[in-house]
């Protein structure tokens, strides 16, 4: 019953939630239209969604996940009662990503119904990204939920989406500069494998390791495997971060 | 209600409980002491008034009764556990002043959201819903969306919320806030009746006219101290004396009476304290004896709100 509540207020919490899968399954449609993408220029359209979808949609659907309650007072009641807050946290992540999953498979069916339209484009590869793209949304919701936690304010994804942007700006110019020292590739294996998995899950998609990734190839599998375990490690590790900061914060009603 | 040692069924238990602030980047001069060393225990039955001025403290102890926060120093028990333990929640029933809700939930979807993150069953849930309903008044607004409530429907709707779980403990912060005349008065019947159960309840308010109406039981918290339990106080046993003369009310009151006794002194005027309501034959009789010859005599005792100006008076 609890878990069946706190999954279901993640999709029923506010009617911006509605507006916002529609705002970009419509931008979905709208990119494939306007540029069909053919089957050896598929990754343009795959990374397209990959950004929208699996970076820009957990920004917007999981920053107020705490904040608003916050902000709010709403969480006063509801760490008030008797359960581990750690599930009030995890059942609104599985309600976030289960929402994404539902998310990729109507956009799916958006592009198929297109496809079929036009008679013109590819969904080569389509899944494959889509998968990616959730894999993504998870680890960027745990990200957010967690931040969302100590912010404690709607603006949370603003300041997560600045401070990722800041941080690719700066870490590309330092891996430009810095190139050729032997001493960057412990900061360098420290992006790739603690930071949100862009490159690797992008690569994923993109074939780079085989040419559907998930067929076995030289060491292709394997190497698939590892990265959608990668990201899935990752989003647990943000989301302990998350549970251990929402279980030691302290909250207060403003009295008075 | 006690500061310490208590022989009754204790609900909530504060040890020596301090609670300082610090801002996240401030130093030790930034630090503000919220509560000092408070000791106190509230039994099962007992309702207990939460006063003080603003800043006093009053939501920090609430706050810490629920387990919202952390005590620097001391320690919270709630039916015996740790305030912040599951188990202590389990007891709890909370509402804050300002109750808030999700805008497209229905009050029904708020009780059964409420009851399952209680860990209630379905069965349990819809009970517990009909019983709300009734003890509430909250037929003509369950199935409206929350986005649409009034300030008193909220209050009624967090009401219902917070005694959920039939807690053993329930704590409230302003709970009369919107509520209408017919509304505080039901909320005031509500509260006796639980409080007969053996529902332990603190109020923390600024309306002592209603406080007075439900208990005679109050801390007075004043820069995080508690100042006095007003329940000696509030019962009635204490007032001051106007007694009205004919003959001079300075020699009589330097004659007959202690300068603690005496409140004040005008050419027709006495002003006694008393400490009891008992001592006042006695005080009348001797003034006669002693050659006061007495126009009329007014026992005025202190309602609750004089007890707290008079504490925070004496304070500032």
């Amino acid at each position: 019953m609890r878990a069946y509540e706190l999954i279901k207020e993640t999709f029923c919490r506010k009617i911006y939630i509605l507006i916002v899968h529609l705002s970009w399954l419509t931008l979905y449609g709208i990119f494939y239209w306007l540029f069909p993408p053919s089957a050896s220029e598929f990754s343009e359209f795959g990374r397209f969604i990959f950004i929208w979808g699996g970076f820009l949609l957990p920004l917007a659907l999981s920053a107020g996940i705490f904040g608003d309650d916050i902000s709010s007072g709403r969480i006063c009641v509801l760490v008030t009662k008797p359960f581990w807050p750690g599930e009030l946290y995890i059942y609104r992540l599985l309600g976030l990503s289960l929402q994404a999953a539902v998310h990729f498979i109507l956009a799916w069916c958006v592009i198929f119904i297109l496809h079929a339209l036009m008679r013109k484009g590819s969904m080569d590869n389509l899944g494959l990204w889509l998968f990616a793209s959730w894999l993504l949304f998870n680890t960027c919701a745990a990200l957010s939920t967690s931040l969302s936690v100590v912010v404690g304010r709607a603006y949370n994804a603003l300041l997560l989406l600045v401070v990722i942007v800041t941080g690719f700006f700066v870490v590309s110019q330092l891996m430009f500069s810095l190139k050729q020292q032997a001493e960057t590739g412990v900061l360098f294996s420290f992006i790739r494998f603690a930071c949100p998995p862009f490159k690797l899950l992008y690569k994923f998609a993109c074939g780079e390791y085989g040419k559907y990734s998930l067929t076995v190839g030289r060491f292709s599998l394997a190497k698939s495997v590892a990265c959608v375990v990668h990201s899935l490690i990752l989003t647990v590790v943000y989301s302990i971060v998350g549970i251990v900061l929402l279980s030691r914060r302290q909250f207060s009603c403003e009295g008075d | 209600m006690n500061y310490n040692n208590n022989k009754q069924t204790a609900i909530v238990e504060c040890k020596q409980l301090t609670k300082v602030y610090k801002g996240l980047l401030a130093g030790r001069s930034r630090a503000v002491c919220a509560l000092k060393n408070i000791s106190l225990s509230v039994n099962k039955g007992q309702i207990v008034g939460l006063i003080g001025p603003n800043g006093a403290g009053k939501s920090t102890l609430l706050n810490l009764m629920a387990g919202l926060i952390f005590s620097t120093e001391g320690c919270v028990t709630v039916c015996g556990h740790p305030a912040r333990s599951i188990k202590a929640r389990s007891g709890l029933g909370y509402m804050p002043e300002h109750p808030t809700f999700l805008g497209r939930y229905s009050a029904r979807a708020v009780l059964r959201y409420h009851g399952a993150l209680l860990g209630l069953s379905r069965k349990a849930i819809s009970l517990q819903t009909d019983k709300s309903i009734q003890r509430l008044q909250l037929q003509e607004f369950i199935d409206r969306p929350c986005s649409d409530f009034s300030q008193g429907m909220k209050q009624r709707l967090a009401l219902a919320v917070a005694l959920m779980n039939n807690p053993q403990l329930l704590l409230f912060d302003e709970p009369s806030n919107g509520l209408d005349p017919v509304g505080i008065i039901q909320l005031r019947d509500l509260l006796k009746q639980l409080r007969d159960s053996g529902t332990a309840i603190v109020i923390s308010s600024h309306r002592l006219g209603e406080l007075e109406k439900l208990t005679s039981d109050y801390i007075f918290l004043y820069r995080g101290q508690i100042v006095s339990f007003g329940d000696r106080i509030a019962s009635g046993q204490a007032g001051r004396l106007r007694v009205q003369l004919v003959s001079d009310g300075s020699y009589i009151a330097e004659k007959l009476l202690s300068p603690s006794r005496t409140i004040g002194v005008s050419d027709k005027e006495l002003e006694i304290a008393v400490d009891n309501v008992d001592e006042v034959p006695d005080i009348v009789s001797n003034l006669v004896k002693g050659g006061a010859r007495i126009r009329s005599v007014n026992l005025q005792t202190e309602d609750i709100e004089d007890i707290f100006l008079r504490l925070y008076n004496e304070r500032n």
